[in-house]
């Protein structure tokens, strides 16, 4: 006779044994877990200076907003298209541009590469405050310095690239195989042309896709400049915004998700064909 | 001619990895260092062209002492000395004749090996080279689409394209099949023949270093316990080379003179 | 072969050039030309005002020793705006997290309809294509300034991300398991709660840390045009011309990323 397991005898009664999912000390640590998140929540939610009757009316205004954006406005198209290609060439510039600053910051950055401890820590310190400051202050604080326009903001996008772009390469460049810089070292090479020989080659492919990557996300970044005066789309629609004029908002917004699109289309194709 | 005296090399306060070094290779010899895993063949090698740093003891390579040079006289004394590696350490995503190319890197200023424009002495020099061992069709094939063998090949031709004054080959053959093994160690002694050159080879397999070289070196923990032609290496010595050595290691040296392969 | 040595031996002569990485000349030479074209239109029509950046650099110095020292001068405050940053970085993440899983499923090529899938893939397009900034703009104009347009945009913000990579994820299980319920006559949910979900269980915990760390950041950011948290007190700070109390906020943020960043990259790596 097929038993179940815990069945003790054939004919006789079974003895049960209990089963459950987690062990007991697996199931207090997810009760732990879950207190600890609806803590959080519960007291974010107390302390938060948000007046209820707002949030409830949250996707009332959102869905009168909505109304008030379509149908999109398209009689300011040319001007709009005029911004994109604007906001795209500070993208590719500003990449071309961070790519160049940061393989040398990179070489700084990374242990088998860098001439000693400082330069060590000065290559960390250059790319933790690149990544850390965000794109807006860089275009605020380059937009105090050089004035209002593209300059600022192609500056302030290359220097935000400059922390990711340096970041991944140097990881590359730590990751490299040893063994073609040793057998450079015991020709006699130069600490230059052992860079040129052994590392260089190994690293193209994941700079080339880290390039790649970064200038997929600069066409995002690129579009936050105008805001600030830097530059590009955000001009034009922080105008839109503040004249109220909803459907050209929205235009612009189709505007970008468009080359956003397009962006990461033409990104994925060139990923495929060089690496 | 190589003279090295006194060698001695230790890691922190360890027992010594090579101690009261005594070796002297003259010119155009093919020399074969032997010897359990541990023993110190490998960091001998290094110590020759300073990949490791010997902690007392000196090294002359014709006449000049390697020990104490610095900067670019030490790069300068690298480039006459060529090294061949076990995992041939090519660049893999380079081209065969860059990596060829490489091997005259000591010389060139770096304008010409950025541009990759190298001299046409240097050029031709590496067509012939790749002629003599057979891998010149492959001239700008990516040194990783190659074969074991022929990567070690491809290693050869750039050592030998640094005109060096000795070869070292640590282990040349340990990564490769028997066949392409005899290949190499055949290649090698022709070569040291050719043009006149002192080779020290690192070998795990006695029956190759007995049949490819003409003086074979046994060494156990840092020393130099056996220094004589190959058919004095008899039982004896060979135990003293590899006593306490797992058999299994030991078989692998010994390698075919059980078969009774011809000496 | 000869017993000479090889320099000396007459040598047939031949040339060699590094093949380059376009083999074919004519799109060789069309992408390079193609190029400077761009870069020279490129910069040719982006307007440049020469007179005012030649003024830059001394009134670069200027901000610079008026920002140097940094003076932490209302602690008070800013660590009120750290307070607000933490609640709505946690809000936006629950909100935003909770809303990409049904999201990633609708997503997923192999467990969607197409209808479905393509409604799915248009949505985190959709919120992936605007930078954070923007959505809070329009956030604050319909509900508002304050955290709440902060926590919306960040929900955004995190579906756009999570949503994605969980969809990848869901897309790349291993459908046999999903087979075998279904073949035991499981109906669909019961098969997404036993098959998917635990494949797709740790992929999805380690995205939620990772996403609370990014809202983190994002959060001290969308502040700076009125959602609420650090980023509106680094505003004012900066329309006041205080420049050195700006300069200490920037540091404690950078502190704060740096700690944030540590700490949930040893948690991603505790669970992995």
């Amino acid at each position: 006779m097929v038993g179940a397991a815990g069945d003790t005898a054939v004919g006789g009664t079974a003895a049960h044994r209990a089963w459950s999912r987690h062990t007991v000390r697996q199931r207090w640590t997810r009760y732990f877990i879950t207190l600890l998140i609806g803590l959080a929540a519960y007291w974010s939610l107390a302390s938060i200076d948000i007046e209820p009757e707002w949030a409830l009316d949250a996707p009332a205004q959102i869905g009168d907003l909505i109304g008030r954006m379509t149908p999109p406005d398209f009689s300011r198209l040319p001007q709009i298209i005029g911004a994109i290609v604007e906001t795209l060439n500070i993208a590719t510039i500003a990449t071309v541009l961070g790519v160049l600053v940061s393989m040398p910051v990179a070489w700084l950055a990374a242990q088998n590469t860098t001439p000693n401890q400082a330069t060590l820590w000065l290559g960390r310190f250059i790319l933790v405050s690149s990544r850390s400051v965000n794109t807006i202050i860089w275009a605020l604080l380059f937009v105090a310095i050089f004035g209002p326009g593209v300059l600022a903001g192609i500056i302030a996008i290359m220097f935000r690239s400059i922390g990711f772009l340096g970041k991944l390469m140097s990881e590359a460049i730590e990751e490299i195989d040893r063994a073609p810089i040793e057998a450079l070292e015991a020709v006699g090479a130069s600490r230059s042309k052992v860079l040129l020989y052994g590392v260089v080659p190994q690293v193209i492919p994941t700079f080339v896709a880290v390039t790649i990557l970064r200038w997929d996300i600069n066409l995002r970044e690129s579009t936050v400049l105008g805001l600030v005066g830097a530059g590009g789309i955000g001009l034009i629609l922080q105008g839109a915004i503040d004249t109220f004029a909803w459907q050209t908002v929205s235009t612009i917004l189709l505007a970008i998700i468009a080359m956003v699109v397009a962006g990461e289309a033409l990104a994925a194709w060139l990923r495929n064909k060089v690496i | 001619m190589l003279r090295i005296t006194n060698l001695v090399k230790c890691y922190g306060n360890d027992k010594a990895v090579l101690s009261d070094l005594d070796l002297e290779v003259p010119g155009e010899s093919c020399v074969a260092i032997i010897g359990a895993s541990g023993a110190g063949k490998s960091t001998l090698l290094r110590c020759i062209n300073r990949l490791v740093e010997p902690t007392s003891g000196s090294i002359e390579l014709n006449g000049v002492n390697l020990t104490q040079l610095r900067g670019s006289a030490l790069r300068g004394a690298r480039r006459r000395i060529g090294m061949i590696f076990q995992s041939f350490n090519l660049i893999d995503r380079l081209t065969v004749m860059e990596n060829v190319l490489s091997g005259r890197l000591g010389y060139v200023p770096f304008w010409r090996a950025a541009a990759r424009r190298f001299p046409q002495q240097d050029i031709d020099r590496a067509f012939h080279l790749m002629e003599r061992v057979g891998i010149a069709h492959y001239a700008n094939k990516r040194a990783d689409e190659l074969s074991g063998g022929e990567r070690q090949r491809v290693g050869v031709v750039r050592a030998l394209m640094q005109e060096p004054e000795i070869l070292l080959a640590d282990e040349p053959t340990a990564s490769l099949d028997p066949k392409t093994s005899m290949q190499i160690m055949e290649l090698l002694r022709s070569l040291s023949e050719e043009y006149r050159l002192p080779v020290l080879i690192n070998i795990h397999n006695v029956q190759e270093a007995k049949e490819y070289t003409q003086r074979i070196v046994g060494m156990r923990f840092g020393r130099i316990i056996f220094d004589g032609l190959p058919s004095d290496l008899d039982a004896d010595a060979m135990d003293k080379v590899y006593a306490g050595v797992p058999a299994a290691e030991r078989q692998g040296a010994e390698g075919g003179i059980a078969a009774g392969a011809a000496v | 072969m000869s017993n000479q040595n090889a320099a000396s031996a007459p040598l047939p002569r031949r040339t060699w050039r590094k093949p380059p990485f376009i083999a074919n000349p004519a799109i060789r030479w069309g992408i390079i030309i193609l190029s400077i074209v761009y870069i020279v239109w490129a910069l040719a029509t982006l307007p440049f005002d020469w007179v005012r950046i030649q003024e830059g650099l001394p009134r670069a110095a200027r901000i610079f020793s008026s920002a140097f020292p940094p003076d932490l001068k209302r602690p008070g405050l800013v660590l009120d705006g750290l307070m607000e940053t933490l609640r709505i970085a946690i809000l936006a993440t629950i909100l935003g997290v909770g809303a990409s899983i049904p999201i990633a499923f609708m997503a997923a090529s192999n467990l969607a309809p197409r209808p479905i899938y393509l409604l799915g893939r248009g949505i985190i397009i959709v919120a992936r294509s605007f930078h954070p900034v923007i959505v809070a703009i329009v956030f604050v104009k319909a509900v508002g300034f304050g955290p709440l347009a902060g926590i919306l945009t960040l929900a955004i913000y995190s579906i756009g991300f999570v949503a994605k990579m969980l969809a990848e994820r869901i897309e790349e299980i291993d459908w046999g398991q999903v087979e075998a319920l279904r073949a035991a006559g499981a109906g669909y949910f019961i098969t997404l709660i036993y098959a998917v979900l635990p494949q797709i269980m740790p992929r999805q915990i380690g995205l939620t840390i990772y996403q609370f760390d990014s809202n983190l950041r994002a959060s001290a950011v969308v502040g700076i045009v009125g959602a609420g948290g650090i980023g509106a007190t680094l505003m004012n700070a900066f329309r006041r011309y205080d420049y050195d109390f700006a300069l200490a906020i920037t540091l404690i943020i950078i502190a704060a990323i740096l700690v944030s960043e540590a700490i949930s990259g040893r948690i991603r790596r505790k669970i992995w």
